[in-house]
């Protein structure tokens, strides 16, 4: 079992460096049947580990990775039920959008390397996943950092895809910072980074330190998952080839963040500010992110900013107590988001290689299966009823409803009414892709197998996913909640909360729908006014920061540079050499080469010290 | 001793200073080495002198070697004159200033 | 510490004196190039050779294991000690490895080629004897001794104004250097005053009774020594343009090797001669350290020239290593040295990547580069692997040293290594600004489109695999470390 468990972590990274090192030299379709082999060996893998994953988990320890004075860090791997999940989750949407990645990148001549970075980034997200300390997971968070910054940045020869993927990895080394500090201050705390002994020995601190290490980590994984304040990179980032933005932008980066929040959430539970804090940033960024989608043109931005609207639902989930309300969330999105992502892959194929959804239009004829598939996805997104998404949404909602004080309220207030918006924004996109006629004018192209049927067992998980944690109230047993051991995040709510809510939710649900089919059946482009111009910039945070933030480091970086080291610092010395070299050039009169000249200089210095020595004798 | 030792000493003085008039103030080389050699022989001079009135050998015998040293060195010098004088076709010290500086 | 006896053979001695021996070789077959090139080959692989068997000795003990001492001029109680524990034997190992892959690298310099091998490998002497120098004055010969081919290396073999580097690290290094030679003067007669034993010798300086400004006194002059070469914040000017105009072998060397003897002076003189000076010092070394970290990083920001880019985060990184030894704790202790070994490896590295670039394209400018993947993407893919090991990706090279700092220094004092944390950002920033500039975006044509050769890979790919795996398995190399720091951490007190 614990070689199953190395080979599930380690089969990825042979792919990929199998790729990176040897992939051009191989024949054409062989790098894609690594990479894909290496991806579906993984989760065989992880099928095989699965049983053994219940209760205390299982564990194995590779090799020391670092070790000095009190400090160790092992490359040790835990498969306890949430890794065992997460796991499951990565490695099955992974294999599935390599086999789509197989079909989408046919054409492109770098697809080794695109292979082989999509490779390593599974095998930094299992790090992630299965670590068992924080050190090893900050190396696979790193890892996926750079991984993200290298695919965004895949098609480099623009200089805006790869200015996006430096962004993406820049800003949310912002976030890593604030990692790192918690991480350095819970060595210091525990004396280990272990995650288990850290989160046993919680209790142990005092609050405030609690509250700052929660916040510390809230920070760090704000900026993975693309969260108030640290979200300006994600919608950048689908400059990226589109499997891509489905794995890596939708399914299982920048849902790190969560489930590092519930990695750790023994600890930072016991923080009610940082809860609250955590509940807020969630709820703040599922707004704004969908009111961002509502003006958004490129389908792609459409989708990133409801991937951030989603991943905030997740942080709400975690910030009122609710794990398996979050890992639900997590795992339906997973599935519908890479199907939505992989479905505008095709669609953008379609309508040929046009992003902009105000150029689409009646792509219904040009694919049935893609239509539905889609719309499957728009489905789950907006919450229609008895779709995954449904059920883990309102999971969420409900846990916020259930907390009862006016703070919680409030929040659930907000993400009811985020619900309705994302209902607006995901039937806006419906019909302004499908309904009426195509407004484009390229031929559609050819869409390979490949990329249609990985989509289908995604759209299946996506719609069905709500089995995984049926709530009693629909006759299930709230499977992942047992699974993950968490049996308080099953709600027992009166029957009347409960009518009211899914009441509330199918409420939104239809508003949003019944607002998009008025607006949008008929296509008229009237999105010009300054409110969508200032939704479509996603509220002008990217000029905001620049101003704040940018243009202020470029001044004290050319203050450092053009004052302080060439004024100054270099001023003052090369100043004194012109000094000492000036000097030198009036001394160098007196070597005029006559030798009367030197010859008297030699006399009267004679003199002089004659009448030194003799005026001393006189005295 | 028959003249005083002050004589000389002036005397040889005014000698050495003449020679180094001599070396500071002509511009022929020549007459730059003449001045060297009075000076020279102001110092042998004083040797002489300085040997005779404290009845010791060592000056005198100083003075010797001091005489064969300047004809080595005439001799040196003067092949050097005619060295330079082939090269710049002059003996004029201005015309050999590139060593300044 | 005690000489281990047992050892005859006079393998350290071998070590120092066989680059010398080929640096004369080169020098006699000056009219062949091709002799000098092979002679410089053949010396620099018999030392790499002799480091690793020096390797086979080590204990893990905290003592010398290879220890070497003969009379030299006894009127002045002046000995010809060597001595070599874990730490100098991964400096010594660095120094081979580093020394062979600058002869490689530098395999078609046709300029007075016999000259310029020579001097490479007398400064591979210089280096190495600094490294296991025991006795004051033979440690300061050697010190002198890299300054003179490196101003040569510079100053003939530069690039534009290589002169004005040249000049510029001369005089830098040497008014330092001065200092330390006045300090060591004086500390040699106090001590033969108090005791009526004239000696050079390390262990008895020790020994010293100072009064405590006496102490700094002399302490400020081994530093001033040491903080040029290091180079520490307000001292470091001569860096980035000696690393700028050098060619790519005194680059390597500069970089690699010659910043790491400054640390290496503090940690084996400085400090434990001066412990309390030392310990008194800590914290303005500290705010130094933080300011150069920040400081070179902001200034690496806006470089348009990427070597000097590199130059600058050398100084960066120095400021880790810095902040790390005044953090004076086993772990940031180990990781600062961890760090030195790993920065020489990935700046040497990348020195090599783009001077490779500027040999295929003509110019190091970020506006006139672009696109290297295109034309070459085996040169791109190095350059890009170990500007991540520079900007400090966990898994390669920086990152294990650095976070031991981290560790360690938090530990000591949280807020330097908050403010440290901070400096790892602007890493980022300037890294992937030289790394989008090089290797992505629009195409720059270079006038040669040829990929690496085969001389090229040979020195690129054992300079990746240890960039990966001094960033994955480190742990040998702490090992050596963990006894010698620790017993020095204990002869300084700790503060």
């Amino acid at each position: 079992m614990a070689i199953l468990l190395t080979l599930l972590l380690l089969l990825p990274l042979l792919g990929g460096v199998l790729n990176a090192c040897l992939g051009n030299r191989l024949p054409k379709p062989l790098p894609v049947i690594i990479a894909n082999g290496a991806v579906i060996g993984s989760f065989l893998a992880c099928l095989g580990c699965l049983p053994q994953a219940g209760g205390e988990g299982l564990r194995v320890t590779v090799f020391t990775w670092l070790s000095s004075g009190d400090f160790q860090a092992d490359i040790g791997l835990l498969l306890d039920p949430l890794a065992a999940i997460m796991a499951l989750m990565v490695t099955g949407v992974a294999s599935l959008i390599h086999l789509y990645a197989a079909g989408y990148m046919q054409e492109d001549a770098d697809q080794t390397r695109f292979f082989a970075l999509l490779n390593l980034f599974v095998f930094a997200m299992l790090t992630i996943v299965l670590a068992d300390n924080l050190l090893l997971m900050f190396l696979g968070w790193e890892g996926v950092g750079f991984c993200s910054y290298g695919l965004i940045g895949f098609w480099y020869r623009k200089t805006e895809n790869a200015a996006a993927g430096r962004k993406a990895f820049i800003v949310t080394r912002i976030g890593d910072l604030f990692f790192t500090i918690g991480l350095l201050w819970l060595f210091a705390l525990f004396g280990t980074l272990g995650i288990e002994a850290i989160n046993g020995r919680a209790t142990e601190l005092d609050p405030t330190t609690i509250t700052i290490i929660a916040l510390l980590l809230l920070g760090g994984a704000c900026g993975k998952s693309a969260q108030l304040p640290l979200m300006t990179w994600l919608p950048d980032a689908m400059a990226g080839p589109t499997p891509v933005s489905a794995l890596i932008h939708a399914a299982t980066m920048v849902t790190a963040g969560v489930y590092l929040l519930c990695r750790m959430f023994p600890l930072v539970s016991l923080s009610p500010l940082a809860m609250g804090a955590i509940a807020l940033v969630g709820v703040l960024t599922a707004l704004y992110a969908a009111t961002c989608a509502l003006a958004q043109r490129e389908i792609k931005r459409v989708l990133a900013y409801s991937t951030m609207s989603q991943v905030g639902y997740m942080f709400l989930a975690v910030g009122v107590g609710s794990v398996s309300a979050a890992m639900f969330h997590l795992l339906t999105h997973a599935f519908f988001k890479a199907l939505l992502f992989m479905a505008a892959g095709c669609l953008i194929n379609l309508a040929g290689h046009e992003n902009d959804i105000y150029l689409m239009g009646g792509m219904r004829q040009r694919s049935k299966t893609i239509f539905w598939l889609f719309v499957a996805g728009l489905f789950c997104l907006a919450g229609a009823p008895l779709t995954g998404g449904f059920f883990s949404k309102d999971l969420i909602l409900a846990a916020a409803f259930a907390q009862g004080d006016l703070f919680h309220l409030g929040i659930y207030g907000l993400g009811l009414l985020t619900a309705g918006i994302t209902s607006l924004y995901s039937f806006r996109l419906a019909y302004l892709v499908f309904a009426g006629d195509f407004r484009g004018e390229e031929l559609p192209h050819e869409l390979p197998g490949l990329m249609q049927w990985p989509l289908v067992p995604l759209a299946f998980l996506g719609v069905l996913g709500g089995l995984l944690n049926l709530p009693h109230f629909f006759g299930g047993h709230s499977w992942l909640s047992g699974w993950l051991s968490r049996d308080h995040d099953v709600l027992h709510l009166s029957m009347n909360a409960e009518y009211l809510l899914i009441g509330s939710a199918v409420g939104v649900f239809i508003l949003g729908w019944l607002i998009a089919h008025l607006r949008y059946r008929k296509f008229a482009p009237r999105e010009t006014g300054p409110i969508s111009g200032f939704l479509l910039a996603g509220w002008q945070f990217d000029a905001l920061f620049d101003r704040v933030l940018i243009q202020p480091f470029r001044a004290v970086c050319g203050f450092c540079w053009q004052g302080l080291e060439v004024g100054l610092v270099d001023g003052l010395i090369d100043g004194f050499a012109r000094t000492c070299v000036a000097w030198g050039q009036s001394l160098r009169l007196l070597a005029n080469g006559r030798i009367a000249f030197y010859l008297q200089g030699f006399a009267w210095g004679l003199l002089v010290i004659v009448g030194w020595f003799l005026l001393r004798a006189a005295v | 001793m028959i003249v005083p030792l002050e004589h000389l000493l002036i005397l040889s003085t005014i000698l050495f200073l003449l020679g180094l008039t001599c070396v500071l103030v002509r511009r022929n080389l020549i007459m730059i080495l003449i001045g060297v050699e009075i000076m020279l022989n102001a110092v042998g001079l004083v040797l002489v002198g300085a040997s005779a009135f404290w009845q010791q050998i060592d000056g005198q015998v100083m003075v010797l070697f001091l005489m064969a040293m300047t004809s080595a060195e005439v001799s040196i010098s003067l092949a050097m004159v005619v060295y330079l004088q082939r090269r710049k076709n002059s003996i004029d010290i201005r015309s050999f200033d590139e060593m300044r500086g | 510490m005690t000489a281990d006896s047992s050892l005859q053979f006079p393998l350290l001695s071998l070590l120092l004196w066989l680059p010398i021996l080929g640096a004369l070789l080169c020098l006699l077959w000056y009219k062949a190039p091709a002799a000098s090139r092979w002679i410089a080959l053949g010396t620099s692989t018999a030392v790499f050779v002799l480091s690793l068997v020096a390797g086979l000795y080590s204990t893990g003990s905290a003592g010398w294991f290879l220890y070497e001492d003969a009379s030299w001029i006894e009127h002045f109680g002046i000995r010809y000690t060597l001595g070599m524990d874990g730490i100098s034997l991964l400096l010594i190992i660095l120094t081979a490895f580093l020394q062979l892959v600058a002869v490689v690298i530098s395999w078609d310099q046709d300029k007075f080629s016999a000259l310029f091998f020579a001097l490479i490998l007398v400064l591979g002497t210089g280096i190495m004897g600094v490294f296991l120098a025991l006795d004051l004055i033979l440690f300061y010969l050697f010190w002198e001794l890299m300054l003179i081919p490196m101003f040569f290396l510079i100053g003939v073999w530069g690039y534009k104004r290589k002169v004005y580097a040249a000049v510029k690290f001369f005089l830098f290094t040497l008014a330092g250097s001065l200092c330390l030679l006045l300090a060591v003067i004086s500390l040699h007669l106090l001590h033969g005053e108090q005791t009526g034993v004239y000696t050079f010798a390390l262990e008895a300086l020790q020994q010293t009774r100072l009064s405590f400004s006496q102490e700094m006194l002399f302490y400020l002059c081994f530093m001033a020594a040491f903080a040029v070469k290091v180079p520490i914040f307000p001292f470091h000017s001569w860096l980035p343009d000696a690393h700028t105009e050098a060619p790519v072998a005194a680059s390597v060397d500069l970089a690699g090797l010659l910043l790491k003897t400054g640390v290496y002076g503090m940690i084996r003189f400085a400090f434990p001669l001066f412990p309390h000076a030392a310990e008194k010092s800590l914290p303005v070394l500290a705010v130094l350290a933080l300011i150069g970290l920040f400081y070179a990083a902001w200034i690496a920001y806006l470089q348009t020239d990427i070597k000097r880019i590199v130059a600058y985060s050398s100084i960066s990184h120095l400021g880790f290593v810095l902040l790390g030894l005044a953090a004076w704790n086993q772990t940031a202790w180990e990781g600062s040295l961890l760090l030195m070994i790993n920065h020489g490896v990935t700046t040497g590295a990348l020195f090599i990547a783009i001077a490779l670039i500027h040999k295929r394209t003509g110019t190091r400018e970020i506006a006139k580069l672009g696109g290297i993947w295109k034309s070459q993407p085996n040169l791109a893919a190095f350059f890009l692997l170990f500007s991540l090991a520079s900007l400090g990706l966990p898994g390669l090279a920086n990152f294990s040293g650095e976070i031991l700092i981290l560790i360690g220094t938090f530990s000591s004092n949280a807020v330097w290594a908050i403010f440290a944390v901070g400096g790892v950002l602007f890493s980022a920033a300037y890294i992937l600004r030289m790394v989008q500039g090089t290797i992505w975006g629009p195409c720059c044509e270079p006038f040669d489109k040829q990929d690496l050769g085969g001389r090229e890979w040979l020195v690129l790919i054992p300079l990746a695999v240890l960039v990966v795996i001094l960033g994955c398995y480190p742990q040998p190399l702490l090992d050596s470390l963990r006894e010698p720091v620790s017993f020095m951490l204990r002869q300084g007190g700790q503060p």
